[in-house]
């Protein structure tokens, strides 16, 4: 079933920055966005190193020091932000399950999510 | 050889903020330029990527460094420096230590060991049929606690050839292979300590080598639980348990970190000798644990106070509790997700 759910508004994204969502309220965030110059994006808080742990090593620590990447703090997995593409680490070559947002006219990024 | 076991592991991080706080955190003491210890002396150095005085780092450009062991006296060092000289260049460095790289290419240090002899209970227990161990009118557990590690316990490789490693260990560093994973790699101990392992090796492809995770020994499972729960309400999150492992038997709760590998906390390992006869299982969930245990917010099976709360069983079942990971205090987010008292029957 695909559920469509309000993340937050876009002014509350840090600018350069990501954010973790508990969209269906499951004690953990599931869903991540990151701010680029060319809109958010999205994908599901799970690294394809193991398929079932997520990324990071607090809440919202998804990028590196330079917000040029998205880290996995487990082993070290790098992955291009616009692709989700892991780039450098365990699981090089494969990708982060994007998940499909847009933004509405109040600014709400809606995502519509798999459940 | 007497090598005891890692004294100190050297670190180039992206982020030297975020591990500073975060082993901060963790319960290590900051002595200066970047170096953290555990009460014995043992610990991490923390240094920029870029530090331009961190051995080369792996093609993989793992962050560890350096692993710099602790030897027994400097009769061990010089026959370290014998040994290893026969097919490597080993570097002489100022403190004394010395620098090779080993058959896979991590850098490593010897040093005469710069660790203290602890002298500190461990957690005790009392049990019917057993002698007390903690005696008449002593609590045996805090409501706050901050345990601190107590020695660097080891660390465990990804490597693209564990025959290899653990051929390096045994044959030139006189480490002996506990146990061993099939398939994997082996669990190993230096000649200079009991402890079931100190070294661990994960077979991985070869663009994985580096270090899977580190960890500290903690005075009993208390403790670990402690130190533990202490960092989830920090806001880090749980990677792995709490749990007791099979191999060592000893307890664990491994954490992500920024450095780019697992954080673990440890207790309760097992001790060998010579008469030890090394063990090997497939590897899997079955084989890496006794039993594993998750983290949920504080909650007791008691009701609001009366005309308070939702009524009489409306609460959700026990083990719905949110798990670890509600976010560092400075961003904690309000408590959407935080589940209701349980219903309390009426009595």
């Amino acid at each position: 079933m695909t559920n469509t759910v309000s993340l937050c508004n876009l002014s509350e994204l840090p600018r350069n920055g990501a954010l973790g969502f508990d969209p269906f309220n499951e004690g953990r965030d599931t869903v991540f966005v990151v701010d680029t110059i060319h809109g958010p994006v999205a994908y599901r808080d799970l690294c394809p190193h193991y398929g079932s742990t997520s990324l990071p090593w607090r809440k919202n620590a998804y990028l590196n020091s330079a917000a040029d990447k998205i880290i996995c703090a487990a082993h070290g997995a790098e992955f291009q932000i616009n692709t989700g593409v892991c780039v450098s680490g365990p699981c090089v070559g494969q990708s982060l399950t994007p998940v499909p947002i847009k933004i509405a006219e109040d600014g709400f990024i809606l995502a519509s999510i798999h459940q | 050889m007497n090598i005891i076991g890692p004294d100190l592991l050297v670190f180039g991080v992206d982020d030297v903020a975020a591990c500073t706080q975060y082993v901060t955190d963790y319960g290590l003491i900051a002595k200066g330029g970047g170096r953290f210890e555990a009460l014995d002396g043992t610990g991490l150095q923390i240094l920029s990527k870029d530090d331009p005085s961190l051995p080369t780092e792996l093609e993989t450009s793992a962050s560890l460094r350096k692993t710099v062991y602790g030897v027994a006296d400097q009769k061990t060092l010089d026959a370290i420096d014998v040994e290893l000289c026969k097919d490597r260049t080993v570097k002489h460095l100022d403190d004394g230590s010395l620098e090779a790289v080993d058959d896979l290419g991590f850098t490593l240090g010897f040093q005469v060991s710069v660790r203290t002899l602890l002298s500190l209970p461990s957690e005790v227990i009392n049990a019917p049929g057993s002698p007390a161990q903690r005696g008449i009118n002593n609590v045996g557990v805090q409501k706050e606690a901050s345990p601190m590690p107590r020695s660097l316990s080891h660390v465990v490789y990804f490597v693209p050839d564990f025959a290899k490693a653990e051929a390096f260990y045994r044959d030139r560093l006189g480490f002996v292979t506990t146990d061993r994973f099939i398939g994997v790699g082996p669990f190993m101990r230096p000649a200079g300590t009991d402890d079931h392992h100190t070294l661990f090796f994960i077979q991985t492809p070869p663009h994985m080598q580096g270090l899977e995770h580190f960890t500290f020994h903690m005075g009993g499972p208390t403790e670990v639980m402690q130190a533990g729960t202490n960092m989830v309400n920090k806001g880090y999150q749980s990677f792995w348990g709490p749990g007791r492992h099979l191999f060592g038997s000893n307890w664990f709760w491994y954490f992500k970190s920024p450095f780019g590998c697992n954080m673990e906390y440890d207790a309760d390992m097992d001790l060998h000798d010579a008469n030890w006869v090394a063990r090997d299982a497939p590897p899997g969930a079955d084989n890496s644990q006794a039993f594993l245990l998750e983290h949920r917010e504080k909650w007791a099976p008691m009701g609001p106070p009366p005309g308070k709360g939702p009524p009489a069983g409306k609460g959700p079942p026990a083990g719905k509790g949110p798990p670890a990971g509600k976010g560092p205090p400075a961003d904690k987010e309000p408590p959407a997700d935080k589940e209701p008292p349980a219903g309390k029957p009426k009595s």
